[in-house]
């Protein structure tokens, strides 16, 4: 028994002797032996490195009191610490910018995440291929809408002489501004979102769902399952593991909405609603008197909340289920 | 536990559309043949003409090469392919338009198809889950199909973390409980390795006794075939050939096509051999030797009325003993299988396989490159005429 153990122990030095040596140089075979597959990757590493990683050298403005055209560190950097991050805290914006982001992303979520995923199942369950080709095609139609173009349509239908409001005259209603209203905009900026990005979103979960086996459709026919007993019982365990995966990205992206549409949509009428931390940013960073400093610290704060919550979706994930991104 | 009747089925794959608009630009070309398989106008014919009466708790096998319209057959009668024209009657019921689950039938797919989340249990209790049967009996019917098959260890399992072997046991399993009139099996055998083959096909006879249900079992493995079925029917490019039991078909394949397909190593064929009559004995020459047919041969050439024509001879490999007086061949290949010896022999241009038993016998004579003297029974050879139908 013992000397079996010893087996392997003793044996993996040889190995290592027998495949080349020290450390380096096996480091040095492997480099060459994958050094097509290094090339290949390597203008991806080079542009995340320049666009995603480089600039984080500019996170440090965040604890300094920058003006334009001031050096990042240099003789004059004026060093302040986390007074940026609590004058931020301390901001009378602060609760009210931290809710209206929080809502207008989760209410997102909510209805767009489940959306694409039914809509897959449902494509994926029609009898006709063809219809079902044509659909996708269609619902995939206004993901090439520029948002400028979307949001001009949306004043189009819901503008106060717009499509909408000259039905509800037409009847003898009142006219809206519903971009005047608050209560409007999120559902103005939510539905319109999804309605432009269900079916792009789906292509995922369809593809997902191509690979089921069909000999468990069948199995599942002659076990005497519906048509929807079939989709929750096969298609859905299926994309199950996809599901997760997009569940965790899109938690960590939760707090992460853009700012681009938010602005397109916001007028004085909307602003209490519609005033979010992204356009805060912008408007902190950019208009007006700017204050980069600031604006970089209440984005650093934001992305710090979603770095924590992609870790807690993870972790939750890999606790829960067999499914993680890490 | 139910009678099923066959009549005159047939089975049509439509054309897709884009086909249909290549064929119609092209204009009227002569029909074309895809393996054989006709290709009509409606599209792909994969089966026609298949009348069969299958006796309660029969087992059938289908059996032929691959593409002769095996699997097309016992998914028509599945449900599974909808039926393009004839009856289908399970019992005294019309089933051509009754939904798959209304069937009463039951399928084990080649490929398993469980459910890769469920549990082995959750696996075999879906389709009682379905019908809404109580939980007490489906544990009690999971567990007794569970313990026929040997599998109750693994019932908490996932099928990922079982062998080939532990998955097709489970998609037995799962076809079993739900206790069918029929049960289907879709070359269930054959993503198995050799050994275990023969050990599932060993189960599957014992299954059989301990189960009341009528087998229709698809494979393109003869010895399957011959080993299980009480009756095997042989097809072919979707036409039914022969059907009958194992020993019909070994002892009388109706055609050539038969002949070839039953019996392992394959039947010896030698093609224009004068068949001549005299005085009302038939003899027949092979190789250059004039043999006489028995009586019964006799009898059953005069009853058909052949006359003198050319036809092939078939006799096989294991009906052939070595014989001092006999055809002279030289050996190409010996293949030493233990009890038995493969001798590929080559006989004027003939490639001619004899299979004798080693007992007793001088193996070292028998190498590559030396010469041998075979004979066989006459009474044990098959005549097929020119149409490849068996004459005899
Ligand atoms: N969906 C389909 N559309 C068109 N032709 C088909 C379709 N399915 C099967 N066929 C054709 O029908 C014929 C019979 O197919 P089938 O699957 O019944 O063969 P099989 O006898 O089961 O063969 P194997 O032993 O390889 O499984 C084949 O020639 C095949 O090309
Ligand atoms: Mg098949």
């Amino acid at each position: 028994m013992q000397k079996v153990k010893d087996g392997p122990g003793s044996q993996a030095p040889a190995n290592a002797v027998q495949k080349g040596g020290s450390k380096s140089a096996r480091a040095w075979r492997r480099l060459r032996d994958n050094h097509p597959f290094l090339i290949m990757i390597f203008p991806a590493v080079l542009v995340v490195f320049l666009f995603n990683y480089l600039p984080i050298y500019g996170v440090l403005i965040a604890f300094q009191d920058f003006m334009p055209g001031d050096q990042i560190i240099g003789e004059y950097t004026r060093w302040i610490g986390f007074q940026n991050f609590t004058r931020f805290f301390t901001d009378v914006q602060f609760w009210p910018l931290m809710k209206n982001t929080f809502l207008l992303c989760i209410y997102g979520f909510i209805i767009g995440f489940p959306l694409p995923i039914i809509i897959a199942l449902m494509l994926n369950a029609m009898k006709s291929k063809r219809m079902s080709k044509a659909l996708q095609t269609i619902f995939n139609g206004p993901h090439f809408i520029s948002l400028v173009v979307l949001v001009g349509m949306l004043t189009l239908f819901f503008g106060r002489y717009g499509l909408v409001n000259n039905i509800a005259a037409h009847f003898g209603g009142e006219r809206v501004s519903y971009f005047l209203e608050s209560k409007a905009f999120r559902p103005l900026y939510i539905l319109s979102s999804n309605w432009q990005d269900f079916g792009w979103s789906s292509i995922i979960y369809i593809a997902a769902l191509s690979n089921v086996d069909l000999g468990q459709h069948e199995a599942a026919i002659l076990d005497g399952a519906s048509r929807f007993q079939r989709v929750i019982h096969v298609d859905l365990p299926a994309i199950m593991p996809m599901i997760s995966v997009m569940l965790i990205m899109s938690i960590g992206g939760l707090m992460g909405v853009g700012y681009e549409k938010v602005l397109l949509m916001m007028t004085d009428g909307n602003l209490e609603v519609s005033e979010i931390i992204a356009t805060y940013v912008y408007k902190q960073g950019l208009t007006g008197v700017p204050n980069q400093s600031y604006a970089t610290a209440i984005g650093l704060f934001n992305s710090i909340i979603n770095v924590i919550l992609l870790i807690i979706a993870n972790t939750t994930s890999k606790k829960f289920s067999e499914n993680s991104l890490w | 536990m139910a009678s099923l009747t066959l009549k005159d089925i047939k089975k049509v794959y439509p054309n897709s559309e884009e086909k249909k608009s290549k064929k119609k630009k092209k204009g009227d070309e002569p029909e074309k043949q895809k393996a054989n398989l006709q290709i009509t106008d409606e599209g792909v014919v994969a089966v026609q003409q298949f009348s069969l009466d299958i006796a309660d708790k029969e087992f059938i096998v289908l059996v032929g090469p691959s593409g002769c319209g095996k699997s097309t057959t016992l998914r028509m009668i599945a449900g599974l392919e909808e039926i393009s024209s004839g009856e289908l009657y399970i019992g005294d019921r019309l089933v051509n338009d009754v939904a798959p689950k209304d069937r009463d039938i039951a399928m084990v797919f080649q490929s398993y198809a469980l459910y890769p989340h469920m549990t082995v249990y959750d696996n075999m209790a879906f389709s009682l889950k379905l019908k809404k049967t109580p939980k007490a009996e489906i544990d009690k019917k999971v567990r007794e199909a569970a313990e026929i098959l040997d599998i109750t260890q693994y019932l908490d399992r996932k099928p990922k973390a079982l062998s080939g072997g532990q998955r097709q046991r489970v998609a037995i399993g799962r076809a079993i409980v739900r206790e069918p009139k029929v049960l289907l099996m879709d070359e269930p055998l054959s993503n198995l390795d050799a050994k275990l083959r023969n050990q599932m096909r060993a189960e599957i006879i014992k299954l059989r006794q301990k189960i009341n249900t009528t087998f229709i079992y698809v494979t393109h493995d003869q010895t399957e075939a011959m080993t299980l079925g009480d009756r095997i029917v042989i097809m072919k490019d979707g036409f039914i050939q022969q059907i009958g039991t194992p020993q019909e078909v070994f002892n009388h394949p109706i055609n050539l096509f038969v002949a070839g397909f039953i019996g392992t190593p394959q039947m010896n064929f030698f093609e224009n051999c004068a068949l001549s009559v005299d005085a009302g004995k038939y003899s027949v020459e092979v190789l250059g030797k004039k043999i006489a047919l028995t009586e019964g041969q006799n009898k059953a050439l005069a009853a058909k009325g052949v006359k003198p024509c050319s036809v092939t001879l078939g006799i096989r490999p294991v009906h052939m003993q070595l014989d001092e007086g006999g055809f002279t061949g030289k050996i190409d290949v010996s293949e030493m299988m233990g009890s038995e010896l493969h001798l590929h022999m080559n006989v004027q241009g003939n490639d001619v396989v004899a299979v004798i038993p080693t007992a007793g016998l001088d193996v070292s004579a028998h190498s590559i490159g030396k010469s041998v003297n075979f004979s066989f029974n006459p009474a044990l050879c098959h005549l097929f005429g020119e149409d490849g139908n068996n004459l005899l």
